[in-house]
């Protein structure tokens, strides 16, 4: 790695991140002078005061500029969302965020001077007073639970980007139309339709308002790039050294043309997509969309032209990634656990098949996973389209990168992902231009777009059915009365009630969606997406305020799903087919977090799990998989379509675990849930990773607008290229049968250490050296220390 | 003319593992049936519960609470409590197993069962789409799989006809009608060459190498199954020039430069396996080979004009 990629890499290593009011200040000034107005228009003028007054700055040896916050690896407090009480403001800063002592003051003073309506206090309007929904809201089922009316889960967001918060929504804007076609055209549009538009028709003054606002977000948008071009020229001028002052003269020109102009260079090219990306901050879940495929062509032009070398398409693709490892968010205490770490999913999304069906694979391709490679950062992510005509060197590649620890690529089968689409009426040739937006929903650039709401925590479902439909934490009814279970003769009679419950649960988390979505709408309209989409301009309406040509506006998320699946074969066998306990006492034992029943959670353990390739237990999960999608596509969303299904964990598993008491798979109370969506529970699983890919083959994920499995490997398993060349077959015949994703972690020191120490966790632990094979939690003390020295060893 | 005989559902062997993904035990992904009981006793042997024939309990001393319901539940008497922890009679134990069933802490579990070749075949089936993918089978390790012929034959079988690619992993050690007879349904064999020397042989492993290394010509020169060699280095017992030279020159020279030869360097993670099998004195030690040693022995093997890998 180069000396200007080491220096720019040692600033984005940042022990405390500092937390900054600066834009939060401009926005509330700009939200209290336009009061009255409409929201659209007010919410362009917020973008107006940021990109106008926001200090800017370039960073010694950045090829690609735009700061994302007012410090370096700053975080702005966000309006929108919630407010930071000071109470959260004390758990930020123990959690090892910096905020200037004055700041901190003044927050609470822009507090008292004027707060806009945030998006927890219109749900909290709807929902507090809502007999069936409040009890809900504070259950859980949907994470996080709401402690208060006003507060919601507590703490609102701290988020860096320059544009509108607060960034829910899943989406991929028409990034190619800014880089190809430049914003002078698309504001000429807007303003040409502006001219042409008359007061006679419905909805035209609204329109008039919306492209006004159109219009004046992109221009802010030029300003800013050209506050960075007079900048870059000052540097110019005063810079000694000969190499740095001609790349900022460099910098100073692509400034100037973009993102107004077609980028005419691979080098202009990410410099526009960079400011473009600014301004769809903040958002954890800001999407690239289909990077290789509309960058490849820039980058073609110029190396025929001999103005670019593949190593220095390389080190501007490394300064992207460095950049946006400066885009970071935060969010109160509660939702920190939900997304652990500063999680984030910037989706760089390559590979796969071009509309016409043929490889999309291309130089970018490469170069992008290489970029990971060299920089060795966690961000952005990257996810690997794979069809059958995925070149199996590019796999390799992939797999090279998966080997060095960063658990990326994600590899997600394009038959599946597809299909989703097909099923739901999209043509084949629109379909496969599908994009990955967040960790792995995916979406169609310019046409559709997810709210990302709602983790829906199963296995909390199931101890409220055991428990009488009443929520055991806050003792409130929340679901119809389960009555005697002794009245339920079969397994079958079982499971259609567990059923009739669920959906009722899904019916209330539908309404929650509904509702959040519809302040949404109200709440955030934002002219500078909304123009990036499909008929951006001719239609007139935020991208929130209509139908779009996809609608998948809402989704309902199972988490722990896998749990109940295991759960449900423990009834199934030990309480009807055995006879071995009943209900009652099952539920007793549940209720006594298996204390006094240790023989009988043995007895529940030794029940087969899901993972190992077991029909019995494999069947119950695909079973509730296909009753999940069918339920929810039958509950309708505010855009007159139903809500789809999705089934992502993200870290949700741990929260969710610790609401959740004792679950009859042998699971102790608030202990985590299972991983991914069609992961096993860990270490339930111990026949290997084709058995477990057997199992989740079982279960039908075209419905799904995505699923999750996470696997582990030692680093053993992928040491020659042959080895690699093993996980890629893997991989291939598990999206041959329908599978949608797949996720290798390269087991670290940590977890070994960690199995050491709770070896049940990690019982499917396997190590090979030397033609041996075991399982870790097997091996002698001694041994195990061996293995982990060498795993050190491996990984660099 | 004879019809084709009908499959035997009735053979049955004793098996200790079935592991799935084996990713080094031949080409492409594999499932890999270990069969229990060895003639040879090789002093470093890494999976020592595979050596006898019968079923075996392994016992963790650490997770013993000494508790003693396995010496309430054990029919042959095998077991008695000794300082708190539970001790087994190995000279009594018949492996039934039900100590590992009521054990509570897991610190006995019982190694090997008895399977019949249908019930192993339908298991290995499970994953036969793993294996058209990626140009992977069947392999049976062990234990030596030829001192079970008839049940590694039929497992074979079975494999052929469902069109699974199938690989025999053995010492060679059996008589030449009785590996033939399995090796009929075999399409690559990996086969060890643990010492050149016929009294060092017998000194290593119990057994003399004679045998061996005909039938090894045997397999390569008569029926023309692609073998693979797998030579382990065991610093002190194996390693020395002499021998290595011998080796690399009876693969290229007596069989084929085109054999494919696999280093295998010893580690020690079988003793904590000999320890829980009541092995105790049984264990052996050496230090690991160097890398660099490692290295050394490759290049004579490649001098001879073979391919060789380390590991794995």
């Amino acid at each position: 790695m180069n000396n200007r990629l080491q220096q720019l890499l040692a600033k984005v290593v940042v022990d405390r991140y500092p937390i900054c009011i600066e834009k939060l200040k401009l926005v509330l000034a700009s939200l209290e002078a336009s009061q009255g107005q409409p929201q659209i228009l007010r919410r362009a003028k917020c973008i107006e005061a940021v990109l106008d007054q926001i200090p800017i700055f370039i960073d010694p040896g950045e090829l690609i500029v735009g700061n994302a916050a007012s410090q370096s690896m700053g975080l702005e407090i966000d309006a929108e969302y919630s407010n930071w009480s000071q109470t959260e403001i004390d758990l930020l800063k123990a959690d090892g965020f910096s905020i200037a002592p004055e700041d901190e003051v003044a927050l609470q003073a822009l507090y008292q001077r004027y707060t806009p309506r945030t998006m927890v206090q219109a749900v909290g309007e709807f929902v507090g007073d809502d007999e069936r929904l409040w009890p809900f809201m504070q259950s859980g089922v949907v994470l996080p639970p709401w402690t208060s009316k006003t507060g919601g889960s507590g703490g609102g967001y701290a988020q860096s980007g320059l544009g509108l918060g607060p960034g829910f929504y899943l989406m991929g804007v028409d990034i190619p139309a800014v880089i190809q076609g430049g914003l002078n055209k698309l504001i000429a549009e807007a303003e040409a339709e502006l001219g042409a538009l008359r007061f006679t028709e419905a909805g035209a003054p609204e329109k008039a308002v919306y492209l006004k606002s159109v219009i004046l977000a992109n221009k802010a948008l030029l300003r800013f790039a050209g506050r960075f071009a007079a900048l870059a020229a000052d540097l110019a001028q005063v810079e000694a050294d000969p190499v740095r002052k001609s790349e900022l003269q460099q910098i100073a020109a692509a400034c100037a043309r973009v993102p107004a102009e077609p980028a005419q260079t691979f080098r202009e090219a990410v410099q526009a997509f960079w400011f473009l990306f600014l301004l769809l901050n903040p958002s954890p879940t800001a999407a690239a969309g289909r990077f290789d495929q509309y960058m490849d062509p820039l980058y073609q032009r110029d190396l025929a032209a001999g103005r670019i070398t593949r190593d220095e398409a390389l080190e501007l693709l490394a300064c992207l990634r460095i950049k946006d490892m400066q885009l970071n968010r935060v969010s109160g205490a509660n939702n920190r656990k939900k997304n652990a770490g500063l999680a984030k999913w910037h989706n760089w999304t390559i590979g796969g098949q071009t509309a016409d069906g043929r490889d999309a694979t291309n130089d970018i391709t490469y170069l992008v996973l290489e970029a990971a490679q060299l920089t060795r950062i966690p961000h952005h992510t990257i996810t690997l389209r794979v069809h059958q005509g995925t070149p199996e060197a590019l796999m390799m590649k992939a797999l090279e990168v998966v080997r060095t620890g960063l658990g990326m690529p994600a590899f997600v089968g394009d038959d599946s992902y597809i299909q989703f689409f097909v099923g739901n009426g999209v043509p084949l040739e629109e379909a496969r231009e599908y994009i990955l937006t967040g960790c792995l929903d995916a979406n169609l650039p310019g046409k559709s777009r997810t709210a990302a709401i709602g983790m829906f925590i199963v296995p909390l479902v199931l101890e409220i059915f055991f428990n009488d439909g009443v929520d055991p934490k806050t003792g409130l009814r929340i679901g119809p009365p389960t009555g005697d279970l002794n009245r339920l003769h079969s397994y079958d009679e079982f499971v259609a009630a567990f059923k009739q419950h669920l959906a009722h649960f899904m019916a209330l988390a539908a309404e929650k969606d509904n509702i959040e979505l519809s302040v949404l709408r109200d709440s955030f309209p934002d002219p500078f997406r909304s123009a990036l989409m499909q008929d951006g301009i001719k239609s007139g309406r935020d991208v929130l305020d209509r139908t779009m040509p996809f609608d998948n506006g809402a989704v309902l998320n199972p988490v722990g799903m896998i749990n109940v699946a295991d759960s449900l074969a423990v009834v199934k066998s030990l309480v009807y087919e055995q006879q071995h306990c009943s209900l009652a006492e099952l539920r007793s034992a549940l209720a006594a977090d298996w204390t006094g029943y240790e023989s009988l959670r043995t007895d529940c353990l030794a029940v087969p799990k899901y993972g190992n390739g077991k029909a019995y237990v494999d069947t119950i999960a695909a079973d509730l998989y296909r009753f999940w999608a069918e339920t929810t596509t039958s509950l309708p969303t505010i855009y007159g379509v139903v809500h789809q299904p999705t089934a992502i964990s993200i870290t949700s598993h741990q929260p969710g675990g610790a609401l959740t008491g004792a679950t009859p798979d042998g699971r102790f109370a608030h202990e985590i849930l299972a991983d991914g969506t069609v992961s096993p529970m860990q270490g339930a699983d111990t026949q290997g990773p084709t058995r477990l890919l057997g199992s989740a083959m079982t279960i039908d994920q075209d419905p799904y607008q995505a699923t999750l499995l996470n696997m582990k490997l030692h680093p053993s398993a992928l040491k020659s290229e042959n080895d690699l060349h093993k996980v890629s077959a893997l991989i291939r015949t598990y999206f041959s049968q329908g599978g949608k994703h797949v996720q290798f972690n390269v087991v670290d020191r940590e977890t070994l250490i960690d199995a050491q120490v709770r070896p049940e966790k990690h019982r499917n632990l396997s190590v090979r050296v030397a033609g041996y094979s075991a399982y870790f939690v097997q091996l002698g003390r001694g041994m195990q220390d061996e293995v982990i020295k060498r795993t050190e060893h491996t990984q660099c | 003319m004879a019809l084709p005989r009908a499959m035997d559902s009735s053979v049955s062997g004793t098996i200790f593992n079935v592991q799935g993904y084996s990713i080094h035990d031949g080409p492409g992904i594999r499932t890999t049936v270990f069969v229990q009981g060895c003639p040879l006793t090789c002093s470093w042997c890494q999976n020592p519960e595979s050596q006898l024939r019968q079923p075996q309990i392994f016992f963790d001393r650490d997770k013993c609470q000494g508790c003693g319901k396995c010496v309430a539940v054990c029919a042959e008497a095998a077991i008695s409590l000794v300082d708190g922890k539970s001790l087994t009679d190995r000279a009594l134990c018949i492996g039934q197993g039900d100590c590992a069933t009521v054990c509570p802490n897991d610190a006995r579990s019982l190694i090997g069962r008895s399977a019949t070749a249908a019930e192993i075949f339908e298991e290995l089936s499970a994953d036969a789409i793993f294996y058209r993918q990626s140009g992977g089978g069947v392999t049976i390790s062990g234990g030596e799989p030829l001192a079970q012929p008839a049940f590694a034959r039929e497992i074979f079988k079975r494999c052929k006809d469902a069109g699974f690619h199938t690989t025999l992993d053995t010492s060679g050690f059996a008589k030449w009608e009785v590996a033939k007879s399995v090796l009929d349904y075999v399409d690559l064999v990996l086969y060890d060459f643990k010492h050149m020397d016929a009294q060092s042989h017998k000194r290593l492993t119990g057994v003399s190498n004679e045998l061996i290394l005909d039938n090894a010509k045997r397999i390569h020169h008569e029926l023309g199954i692609a073998l693979w060699a797998r030579v382990p280095i065991i610093p002190g017992h194996n390693d020395g020039p002499d021998n290595v030279a011998a080796t690399a020159r009876f693969i290229a020279e007596e069989l084929s430069p085109e054999i494919p030869v696999n280093l295998n360097a010893y580690h020690p993670f079988g003793e904590s396996k000999h320890e829980r099998l009541g092995r105790a004195n049984a264990t052996f030690s050496t230090a690991p080979p160097s890398e660099a040693r490692v290295a050394e022995i490759a290049a004579v093997f490649r001098a001879h004009g073979l391919t060789v890998a380390i590991g794995g």
